[in-house]
């Protein structure tokens, strides 16, 4: 059968969409709904026999456990600190990769280095520069007065999740180099020119002229990563698996923890849906301080 | 730039300064892990550790190649990746033809809205589920299993990438191919395709690079050794050879080379691909 062109163009198009549809629904969508569903319902992983309606039970479980609230403060302070961190090494390096000096392609080149950098490799790199023994950090630290003994950054209660941090920061920083780097090349000269002659300092241009033509790249940045980092279970996972004594344990780590190694399924079902919860929080206020700036691209 | 020229030569040694320093920031970790991995053992576990090295070995190498799972790793990782990004390419390039010409379209409308969001959803929401789908469906610990995963999550991104390289070429050409009689099929391949080599070149190599680094479902959907990715791998060597740094350094060197080719070969591609913001990190 020969179909008229328009008719051939329309199943044509549902033809082409067809099979990427499918993967998402079954892959993303179903999946999401699956989430939800369990929160509410006993599921185990080794032992079918729990099974059924569990009402808020799951929900009961999670807030009563004694490792939700602090991870979630946690979650907070790392997301906090790494976002922080990322957006002002991002924003240093991009003013500096945005003045027409020598070289700056290569710059630009080797500040993005860190981030085609497996986050296992990473991990493993950094924890073996700050291990007490041999460890190259500690031995600068000390050899530059900074430090008197060495310190077991990573496996210290206190400084395990800072340590985690600041390798994250290392490997995220370069996203926000390049894509503020982007911005800044979209502001008119003739601004600044204008500024300069009507006496405006450094700072004042920098102020009044390049930080408002960020605002809308600056805003996706920070919104998009508070949800990457605050969902990342990648770093944490191996360069302490949550430890020492839980210490660097956030969301994600709970999630797999209940999943995997307590099988529960509808607990780690339910710290999920808090978390998706959290990211539809942070949409509706990206959406709420103005366009995405996708559509200003 | 209106500067005196004094202030300019002030800002230039500024810019140098701190470029200077970003550009040891991020290499020094690198730089350092290679030299570990050609440092002999004594010579790494010194108490006044240098840069310089004194008798250099490939033996952390060797061991790592011959006495290890390494390679298998590597292949398993080599398989899936191209696995995934061949089977996501497939898929994209239908669908953000489909996006690019025929975006008016409900199906069209309605899969590129799904796609959007399903963009924004993190891999650790979908954790559980998509384990117990792969252990309903018998996937487990098998190549398919990460395959299809990654697909779907690199998806989004390849298909907004391909749309906007799409988007560049004319509808003429495609109206006269039309004319010449010319299939769709043919006029995707023989006119788009040719056309959108460097985007396609570009979108295959943010898929590698991502399905190369993957990191959580191929540590939490694969459980054998013989189906072990990479990235795993060397999280599972950090167990077994725990203060052999040499040997992890090496393993590491190793894991990163893939990757870091292909970037040296596509940086500027690559940057550019980021700068548009489709690519998460």
């Amino acid at each position: 059968m020969r179909l008229e062109r328009p008719a051939r163009i329309r199943r044509n198009s549902l033809l082409f969409v067809a099979p990427a549809g499918a993967l998402v629904l079954l892959l993303v969508a179903l999946p999401l709904l699956r989430v939800i569903w369990d929160s509410f319902h006993f599921v185990n992983l080794v032992n079918p026999e729990q099974a059924g309606w569990a009402g808020l039970e799951n929900y009961r479980t999670v807030l009563d456990d004694e490792e939700f609230a602090p991870a979630v403060v946690r979650t907070v302070w790392w997301t906090a600190l790494s976002v922080v961190g990322e957006y002002l090494l991002g924003l240093v390096s991009a003013l500096a990769l945005a003045r027409k000096v020598r070289g700056r392609a290569v710059f630009r080149a080797i500040l993005t280095v860190p981030w085609i950098v497996p986050i296992v490799v990473a991990g493993l790199t950094w924890t073996w520069m700050l291990t007490p023994d041999y460890g190259v950090v500690n031995a600068w630290l000390q050899a530059s007065g900074i430090a008197r003994h060495p310190h077991h950054w990573l496996g210290q209660t206190e400084t395990a999740l800072l340590a985690v941090t600041f390798v994250n920061v290392w490997r995220s920083f370069p996203f926000y180099t390049i894509s503020l780097l982007a911005g800044l090349q979209t502001v008119p000269r003739e601004l600044y020119e204008a500024a300069a002659i009507d006496g405006a300092g450094a700072l004042g241009r920098f102020w009044h002229i390049t930080l408002p033509h960020l605002r809308g790249i600056s805003l996706t940045l920070v919104v998009m990563h508070c949800i990457w980092t605050a969902i990342n279970f990648d770093f944490i996972w191996v360069m302490t698996e949550g430890g020492p004594l839980n210490a660097s344990q956030t969301l994600p780590v709970l999630v797999y923890r209940y999943a995997l190694q307590q099988f529960d399924v509808g607990a780690a079902s339910v710290v999920a849906v808090f978390m998706m919860l959290f990211m539809a929080g942070l949409v509706a206020l990206r959406l709420a301080l103005g366009r995405p700036a996708r559509a200003e691209a | 730039m209106v500067e005196r020229p004094s202030s300019r030569r002030l800002t230039a040694v500024l810019t140098y300064a701190v470029l200077l320093g970003f550009a040891a920031y991020c290499l020094v970790p690198f730089l350092w892990m290679v030299d570990t991995a050609i440092k002999p053992t004594p010579e790494i576990r010194s108490t006044h550790p240098t840069f310089l090295i004194e008798h250099p070995t490939l033996a952390h190498f060797a061991r790592v190649i011959f006495d290890t799972s390494f390679l298998v790793f590597f292949r398993n990782s080599l398989i899936v990746a191209l696995g995934s990004t061949v089977a996501t390419m497939i898929l994209a390039v239908f669908a953000a033809y489909a996006m690019s010409r025929w975006g008016r379209y409900p199906a069209v409308r309605a899969v590129g809205g799904a796609l959007l969001i399903s963009q924004m959803i993190p891999g650790v929401l979908l954790l559980v589920p998509l384990y117990m789908l792969m252990l309903d469906l018998g996937l487990l610990s098998s190549y398919a299993a990460l395959i299809i995963t990654y697909t779907t999550f690199m998806l989004p991104i390849c298909v907004f990438l391909l749309k906007s390289f799409f988007d560049t070429i004319p509808l003429e050409l495609e109206d006269a191919a039309e004319i010449d009689g010319c299939s769709r099929l043919g006029i995707i391949f023989r006119v788009v395709l040719p056309l959108s080599l460097p985007g396609l070149v570009t979108t295959w190599t943010f898929a590698f690079i991502g399905a190369w680094n993957e990191f959580m479902f191929g540590y939490v959907l694969v459980n054998t050794d013989a189906r072990r990715t990479l990235t795993p791998g060397i999280l599972l060597f950090k167990g077994l050879y725990a203060t052999d740094w040499g040997s992890l350094m090496a393993a590491a060197v190793l894991a990163v080379l893939p990757v870091a080719v292909l970037f040296l070969y596509l940086q500027r591609f690559l940057i550019k691909g980021l700068a548009s913001g489709a690519v998460k990190g």
